[in-house]
């Protein structure tokens, strides 16, 4: 779907076209984008993971005509949601779909014998309409993104149309929550902000700020929580564009981290590819845990145990990601790349958590090390 | 200094260590004691090729002397060839004194120790031995008398002895009176014991009657008893040092060369040839085996490890056969579709090996319903396995394959779900079993991956079943679809756009011819699939058709029991000459039934295609 249209006026197309095919007896055909590493494209100058050629075609059959009615009788009630303006999560509409099936018996054959079903149908919709479920007014919980500052101001404007001021200076040691659709929020400084700080570990943003890191310094920070939630690389790229700071992202050094966390919020996910542009923030840099910096500071590291699946998995990953994953490929994302080679080459890891050995008598240095390590430029 | 330093007999070891061979709990006791009682009747007939008729009681007679326990009554009746009084007392009450002892034949029984642990504990519970009646066909009178253990000196003693007058020509009733508790159902139960057994054991008619139980009789679904391969001479690679130069000692004065190629399979000119070539000097081989010093024998048998040689010969082994496996399967219950294995005799760690699967699902699939576990039947022999699974080469083998693609569920690594029997037969002269009470087999890698292959061809002949089911339910669910889901399609556009009337007609008429061309194409795929499964049905139809002519064969039972009977009775009075008829006759009447089933074959598939 083209950006700015309007998703009532491209669902009713659709079910029109889907229409006149039957009424004419002929076969409806449906195609939406595959979303997979082989259908992806990388451009560094476009910064993000695009589609490619590649096509998925759903024929209307014998075997496709539950999952066809599924989704038309789903539609109907998003844009019954889109018209009033509420909005469920899946699970909600999972149920309603079950109250609408229980107050019309004729529908009895659609019903969803659990929630897996009702969240395929949900995700075909958009992957056909190539659109993403927030603008079907379907949400996810807002996780992540819990962000701190006192230099920020956020207008939020709301589904009724009525706007609400948020001063992040006024919030004391409370975060400002992201939405899922940062489409609604509009950013301004109150006083030049230097960078924004994504922390993956939301307890390390904590620390950070309880010890007075937004006090001493002219900064948006941030904790990711982890596998960035489409809140969190809105969030980012709304920063990115709308106040133009630079992002640095401060994470563990492991395959995980650097595959799963940090190449997301930087170039989006194969999944998402049809909403990498507003889902990912280009500029954002790999602060640390650089492998200099364990020679360096004298850092905490230890070798990847073989229970620790997550990340055995990640590294088997890793040497697939070199070779196929058009971000790692991409010649000017070779430092990263290094990176990658480094972990599989020495198999260890080490944690961000590993700065607060470098003096466990200062709180701050942590936060001095970073800082420093922005100064001089000390990032990929 | 140590003092006191004293010898103990066998008996005495055994006695002490009864754990060891099978008598570990209460109810294993008995059901190791009966197993021992049917493995020895079993043998013995084959031996004589006499086909076996057993019949088992095991019943509550009181309380027994160790706590918690009952007094249980074991008693099993064969129509075997019999024992002489002299071997009754060796067979029940002396250790290790067995025919069948290191020999190399597929017999179950391999070293003389089971039965008379089973004497051993039946003296220590209940004081008293074994009760035996045996009578040959030469013997006018039976033999009755009580067999002990005389524990000290690893000897058997008969006590009681009269003579008195049977029923039958030939054969031997064993009635043990025990302590022990009996378990008939479950994995480590009586009755899986005996189904098992007779699974593996077509030719077998065996009624039982276990505890309050009524009596059940199974019929035999082979009138072939299998013949039982003569062992064949070791291998020198299966051989150690110390083997090797006892071995060499019992071909008389002959040289060192001809020592290997009479001692030995695979052992030919050929062989010298290349052992000089591999650098043994001739003169080592031209020597006599008496003048041969343990140096030299050390260099022989060295030199041999290091050539090349041919696997040893896969003639000692049996099979059971596809055939006899598909009937003998019909007796595990209500058989919903089967498929049955019988490999190609191969050698795995040097020794010769043959293995067979057969796979059924049952009809009353609440049995083993989808959520728990196939059954598995093991048997090394043809003697039921039935503890200690996880460790055995053939649970290995099982959880290895991948069941899923063929149509069963099955967790990561493990035994697949569903009402599935999974009866694995392994059958060798030489089968490492873990421990003496023969609960496990050894996973090598070689044997286990063998078990596998044949696993996978089971399974592939099972896929087909349900793939071809799985298909017809895809193709009606398919059809139900275009009924069910077209209307709602149209409707829920036509309420979208909020479409006039006409449209919608205009639409549901063009859905229906769309789906009508699918319609048409599953339907014809339905029927083409319910003939395919169809097909698969006839074609083990017609091997159960032969079964039930088998069965009718079985039901004409006096007529049966004549034939081993006289067969027996040739090969019993003319003594040497006798014997070698007695196989020709036998020979003749396995091929007299082949050709009966060939002429079944024949005449039940028109009646099929119709």
């Amino acid at each position: 779907m083209a950006k700015g249209q309007d998703i009532v006026q491209v669902s009713k197309n659709l079910c029109q076209v889907l229409l006149k095919d039957l009424e004419n007896a002929k076969r409806p055909i449906l195609e939406a984008t595959k979303c997979s590493l082989d259908n992806c494209r990388y451009d560094f100058k476009v910064g993000y993971l695009t589609p490619g050629g590649k096509k998925v075609r759903t024929e209307l059959n014998v075997s496709s005509v539950q999952k066809m009615s599924r989704a038309i009788f789903m539609l109907e009630i998003i844009l019954r949601n889109i018209d009033t303006g509420a909005v469920n999560t899946k699970r909600e509409l999972y149920y309603i779909s079950k109250g609408e099936i229980k107050h019309n018996p004729a529908l009895k054959p659609l019903d969803f014998a659990d929630q897996d079903e009702s969240d395929s149908i949900i995700d075909f919709i958009c992957e056909m309409m190539e659109c993403y479920r927030e603008e079907l007014n379907c949400y996810a919980n807002d996780r992540g993104g819990q962000t701190y500052c006192n230099q920020l101001v956020v207008t939020e404007t709301m589904t009724d149309g009525d706007k609400a001021v948020v001063d992040l200076s006024t919030l004391g040691t409370s975060p400002f929550q992201p939405k899922n659709r940062p489409q609604s929020l509009q950013l301004k400084a109150r006083k030049k902000i230097d960078y924004c700080l994504v922390v993956e570990s939301e307890g390390t943003a904590n620390t950070l700020v309880a010890n007075g890191f937004c006090k001493r310094n002219n900064a948006i920070l941030m904790g990711a929580q982890g596998v960035p939630s489409n809140a969190v690389r809105g969030w980012c790229r709304l920063i990115q564009d709308q106040l133009k700071v630079p992002i640095y992202f401060f994470g563990d050094l492991d395959a995980y981290t650097m595959q799963n966390i940090y190449r997301t919020l930087k170039a989006g996910s194969a999944a998402s590819l049809i909403r990498n542009s507003d889902f990912s923030a280009p500029e954002v840099r790999f602060l640390g845990v650089l492998p200099a910096d364990i020679k360096k500071y004298d850092l905490n590291d230890y070798p990847v145990r073989e229970n620790d699946i997550q990340e055995v998995r990640a590294l088997k990953k890793a040497d697939d990601a070199l070779k196929n994953d058009p971000f790692f490929k991409d010649k000017r994302n070779k430092d990263v790349a290094e990176i990658l080679k480094w972990l599989l080459k020495n198999k260890r890891r080490c944690e961000q958590q590993a700065f607060f050995t470098v003096n466990p008598r200062d709180p701050i240095m942590p936060e001095k090390i970073l800082v420093e390590k922005i100064k001089r430029g000390d990032y990929v | 200094m140590a003092k006191n330093i004293t010898s103990s007999s066998t008996a005495e070891y055994f006695a002490k260590n009864l754990q060891q061979v099978g008598f570990s709990s209460q109810t294993k006791a008995i059901l190791t004691t009966l197993k021992e009682s049917v493995d020895n009747a079993l043998d013995a007939c084959e031996e004589e090729s006499i086909l076996p008729e057993l019949n088992v009681i095991i019943e509550k007679v009181g309380v027994g002397s160790l706590k918690n326990s009952d007094l249980v009554r074991v008693k099993v009746e064969d129509n075997g060839p019999g024992l002489e009084g002299d071997d009754l007392v060796r067979v029940f009450g002396e250790y290790l004194a067995s025919s069948k002892f290191g020999r190399g034949r597929c017999s179950r029984g391999q070293q003389g120790i089971g039965i008379s642990a089973a004497t051993t504990w039946a003296q220590m519970t209940n004081a008293t031995g074994v009760k035996v009646i045996s009578k040959t066909k030469s013997m006018r009178l039976a033999i009755s008398a009580t067999i002990e253990v005389d524990i000290k000196h690893n000897k058997g003693v008969m006590k009681n002895k009269e003579t008195l007058k049977w029923d039958r020509p030939h054969g031997v009733s064993v009635e043990f009176l025990i302590d022990g508790r009996a378990q008939v159902g479950g994995e480590g139960g009586l009755l899986t014991y005996l189904t098992g057994t007779t699974l593996v054991n077509p030719h077998l008619t065996l009624h039982y009657k276990l505890l309050d139980q009524d009596e059940v009789t199974i019929e035999r679904v082979s009138n072939t008893v299998p013949d039982i391969p003569e062992a064949t001479s070791p291998h020198p690679h299966t051989m150690k040092l110390g083997e090797f130069i006892a071995h060499s000692h019992l071909f008389g004065r002959v040289s060192v060369g001809d020592f290997l190629k009479k001692g030995f399979s695979r052992g030919h000119e050929g062989t010298l040839k290349e052992l000089v070539a591999a650098g043994l000097k001739r003169p080592m081989l031209t020597q006599s085996v008496d003048n041969a010093k343990e140096g030299d024998f050390k260099e022989v048998y060295s030199t041999l490890q290091k050539i090349q040689l041919m696997s040893p010969s896969t003639k000692s082994v049996l099979t059971i056969g596809e055939e006899a496996l598909s009937k003998s399967i019909q007796r595990l219950g209500d058989v919903d579709f089967f498929s049955v294995v019988t490999r190609k005799p191969t050698i795995c760690d040097f020794k010769p090996v043959v293995v067979e699967v057969a796979i059924a699902r049952l009809k009353e699939r609440s049995v083993g319903s989808t959520d728990s576990s196939v059954q598995v039947l093991r048997f090394a022999n043809r003697v039921p396995l039935q503890f200690d699974k996880s460790a055995c080469a053939i649970v290995k083998a099982i959880e290895s394959v991948n069941w899923r693609t063929y149509g069963l569920v099955q967790p990561k690594d493990s035994i697949p779900y569903g009402p599935y029997v999974i009866a694995i037969s392994l059958v060798s002269p030489f089968i490492k079993f873990k421990n003496a009470s023969k609960e496990t087999v050894d996973a090598s890698d070689e044997l286990v991956n063998e078990l596998r292959l044949a696993l996978i061809q089971a399974g592939q002949k099972l896929s087909r079943h349900i793939r071809a089911e799985d298909r017809a339910f895809d193709l009606e669910n398919k059809l139900r679809h275009i009924e069910q889901f077209g209307p709602i399609l149209v409707e829920g556009l036509v309420r979208i756009l909020d479409a006039s009337p006409a449209r919608k007609k205009k639409a549901e008429e063009g859905l229906m011819k769309l789906l009508g061309r699918d319609t048409k194409v599953a339907k014809q795929e339905l029927a083409d699939a319910v003939v395919g499964k169809q097909a698969l049905a006839d074609k083990q139809k017609l091997i159960l058709g032969i079964d039930d002519e088998g069965a009718s064969l079985d039901a004409t039972g006096p007529a049966d029991e004549e034939i081993p009977g006289a067969v027996d009775a040739k090969g019993k009075t003319k003594a040497e000459k006798g014997k070698n008829k007695k196989v020709k006759n036998n020979k003749v009447k396995i091929e007299k039934v082949k050709t009966k089933d060939k002429k079944g074959k024949k005449k039940l598939q028109p009646s099929v295609r119709k």
